[in-house]
């Protein structure tokens, strides 16, 4: 009897079961739907009920109070540009603090992760047997240990064990000392005149264009040149600073705080480890015929590296950095085991002061994602443009 | 013969050019400076002491001190776990006699460490959960939170391919989500959640840190499940509903045990992870292994043997780590030789 079955045409009798089959997946996907909104009110009704029971609302008047605590390091921006956090500023502004503080030590960890991190995948494949097998050690060592414990080692056991400030010793105009680290720093002299200032941004901006336009190179160089030598002419717009320590008090030059000091070490080189196989990754997995070629060629091992290999790797390994950046910028919130005033910890201050932990958290938590978000999409486009630009090469 | 390759292998390798040699000189002289600054700190001015008089508050951290007794056998109940799963992973293929007692030992695994992980859970006495501490709970910790996170991110994977669009846009919205946030803010906001719904008994901090660490992880074990099932040629999955098997049949008797068998490397690195993000709990009050070493230190009597006390800690987590990743290479390595 099953053969007669079969010779029915299909579609005979497969549509009245077809549209039951549609009606039950509406239903079925109406009932996922209403569970998971029933479970969420349930939750946000068993969470309202427990801030009753303490005798709270929820409410995010507190972020407009008065903060009444001093945030050790940071800047707030205001309409009329940046200035010390105090106590008097809400906790609003206390919050929005940390949020640049985590943007700060982010952007500049970042930055140097991928310096150090390129340059450490380099050394991974190099042809000197001992770079490569210390290289190998130190990236296995790093990525094997906890960052906290990185973390802390950095902190408590190299920032706070530098001499005191009064016998720190200068080394290249730095200052190393267990009051924070005070380097040279490039400054805007004060008696810069517009001209001069001007024909400076001019000679980098030929520079700039030097380095993206080949053809009239030599031109744009020597251009900049003149633009430079005229800046100079003119009164030296730009000076370095150098530190200078006077008893306890450090005036000139950049400072960091032990704090940031070591969460940005830490960072850096947790995730330079990180991107180093990375980056290693990518260059064995270019085909070993295109370094042949090249040398055929006649390309040096230089030029190889620099027009072949490296264009290629970084058009590889961008995806894979920015899930490095994400959880680079994720792990800023460690600082708060050091006392760095980042978001977490600046949040973590504002709700003992405030008691409002709940709707804290909720904000320093969409901040995170914004932030996440933020370098994947940043990445996202840098890696589109970079796609693009191979594509027209 | 010998030595003049020797010297033919240095030069290709250590003195190709004057740049090269320059690096290696560099290299191999502070490489030679740190080692030897290190070994005879280590041999002449360190003093280990410090380490082997507090080796109980590394071990077991603030855990009352008379039932000491008890971590001893939960540590041994542990390492008898973790022998007896070694070798069950890297034994030899068995002879044909003893394949079938081979085949149910595998089979009685999991079970039996599941079993034993609760009778070290009750051993170690749940009433005293808050005490918990040092190198015993942060091993304890790793192995409860990768087990629960298993069966959740298994769900998450599976929700995220489902038939059902809402299913698919819910689990991987929860994924996307948790992997943008930092654990640490998810574990202290379940910390501060849980009291707020169960306001008579909130449970000890230990456990509601392993609801964090539960829920957190999963979506990272979604992740590698998820890399583990789109390596299942659809082709199965349709041979097997040709067969006349339902969904569930397809999903947990063809596509799951393969997709955990290509997943699982990437879950033993996961289990690392979870051992090294556990310090973490100090933000909730609890003593791992790495809060343990920073208490001792703030104890005035050892206080000035930093430099010991990191040494002891980074020496241990590496070790734990050296041996999940060999584990975790290992597997590796079978997997491959058994689809070959």
């Amino acid at each position: 009897m099953d053969h007669l079955a079969i010779s029915i045409p299909s579609h005979v009798r497969a549509r009245p079961k077809r549209r039951r089959a549609r009606s039950a997946y509406i239903i079925r996907q109406g009932l996922i739907i209403a569970a998971a909104l029933i479970l969420l009110v349930v939750f946000a009704a068993a969470v309202r009920a427990g801030l009753a029971r303490n005798g709270i609302g929820f409410d995010l008047g507190f972020l407009l109070r008065q903060a009444n605590f001093e945030i050790s390091e940071g800047v707030l921006p205001t309409w009329e540009g940046w200035r010390q956090f105090s106590s008097n500023d809400s906790n609003g502004q206390a919050l929005l603090v940390g949020f640049f503080n985590t943007v700060k030590v982010s952007a500049v960890a970042i930055a140097l992760s991928t310096l150090l991190g390129v340059l450490w995948g380099v050394a991974r494949v190099s042809r000197n047997w001992l770079l490569r097998q210390a290289s190998f050690l130190v990236v296995e060592f790093v990525r094997n240990t906890p960052l906290l414990i990185q973390l802390v080692f950095w902190y408590f056991a190299v920032a706070l064990k530098m001499p005191a400030l009064t016998e720190a010793s200068s080394h290249l105009g730095a200052l190393f000392s267990q009051q924070g680290i005070f380097l040279p720093w490039i400054v805007v002299s004060e008696s810069t005149s517009v001209l001069s200032a001007s024909a400076l941004i001019l000679s980098i901006l030929l520079l700039a264009a030097a380095g993206r336009f080949r053809r009239p190179r030599r031109r744009l160089l020597a251009l900049a040149g003149l633009f430079a030598a005229g800046s100079l002419a003119h009164g030296l717009p730009l000076s370095v600073s150098i530190p200078r320590a006077d008893g306890m008090l450090v005036s000139d030059g950049l400072s960091l705080s032990p704090e940031f000091a070591a969460l940005v070490a830490a960072l850096t080189v947790y995730t330079a480890a990180f991107i180093a196989e990375i980056v290693r990754g990518a260059i064995l997995a270019l085909p070993r015929g295109q370094w042949e070629a090249a040398a055929a060629l006649g390309f040096g091992t230089r030029t190889t590296f620099n027009e072949i290999v490296i264009p290629q790797v970084l058009r590889m390994v961008l995806p894979s950095f920015a899930n490095q950046y994400i959880s680079l910028v994720k792990s800023t919130s460690l600082g708060i085991a050091i006392g760095y005033s980042d978001l977490f910890n600046v949040y973590g201050t504002v709700a003992n002061q405030s008691g409002r932990s709940l709707e804290g958290i909720l904000i320093a938590m969409s901040s995170y994602l914004v932030l996440s978000w933020l370098v994947s999409a940043i990445t996202n486009a840098a890696n589109r443009r970079l796609l693009r630009a191979g594509g027209q090469r | 013969m010998n030595r003049s390759n020797l010297i033919r292998w240095g030069r290709k390798n250590l003195f190709r050019t004057p740049v090269d040699g320059l690096i290696t000189l560099i290299v191999s002289g502070t490489g030679a400076c740190i080692a030897e600054s290190f070994v005879r700190w280590a041999a002449v001015s360190a003093h280990w002491s410090v380490v082997i008089e507090n080796l109980r508050v590394f071990m077991v951290g603030t855990y009352p001190a008379e039932l000491t007794g008890h971590a001893w056998w939960a540590g041994v109940l542990l390492c008898l776990v973790f022998v007896l799963s070694g070798a069950a992973i890297f034994a030899r293929k068995p002879t044909e006699e003893s394949s079938q007692t081979f085949h149910l030992a595998r089979r009685l695994l999991p079970w039996g460490s599941a079993l034993a992980l609760v009778a070290t859970v009750m051993l170690l006495s749940p009433n005293v959960m808050e005490r918990w501490g040092g190198l015993l709970m942060s091993v304890l910790f790793t192995l409860l939170a990768s087990a629960l996170s298993l069966p959740l991110g298994i769900a998450l994977a599976l929700g995220r391919r489902s038939r059902y669009a809402s299913a698919r846009c819910i689990c991987s919205g929860y994924i996307e989500v948790m992997r943008s946030l930092p654990l640490i803010l998810v574990v202290y906001c379940i910390w501060i959640i849980v009291p707020l719904l169960a306001p008579t008994n909130p449970g000890p901090d230990l456990l509601r840190g392993l609801l964090g660490f539960t829920l957190f992880f999963a979506a990272y074990v979604a992740e590698y499940v998820r890399s583990g099932l789109q390596s299942i040629p659809l082709g199965q999955v349709e041979a097997a509903q040709s067969l006349g098997m339902s969904a569930r049949q397809v999903n947990f008797q063809i596509v799951l045990p393969q997709a955990l068998r290509v997943a699982i490397p990437g879950l033993v690195g996961n289990v690392l992870d979870i051992f090294n993000t556990v310090p973490l709990l100090f933000i909730i009050g609890m003593t791992d292994f790495l809060r343990a070493g920073q208490m001792i230190l703030v104890n005035p009597q050892s206080g000035n043997r930093t430099y010991e006390i990191y040494t002891f800690m980074f020496a241990v987590y590496l070790a734990v780590a050296s041996l999940i990743t060999y584990t975790a290479r290992r597997l590796e390595d079978r997997m491959s030789r058994g689809r070959q």
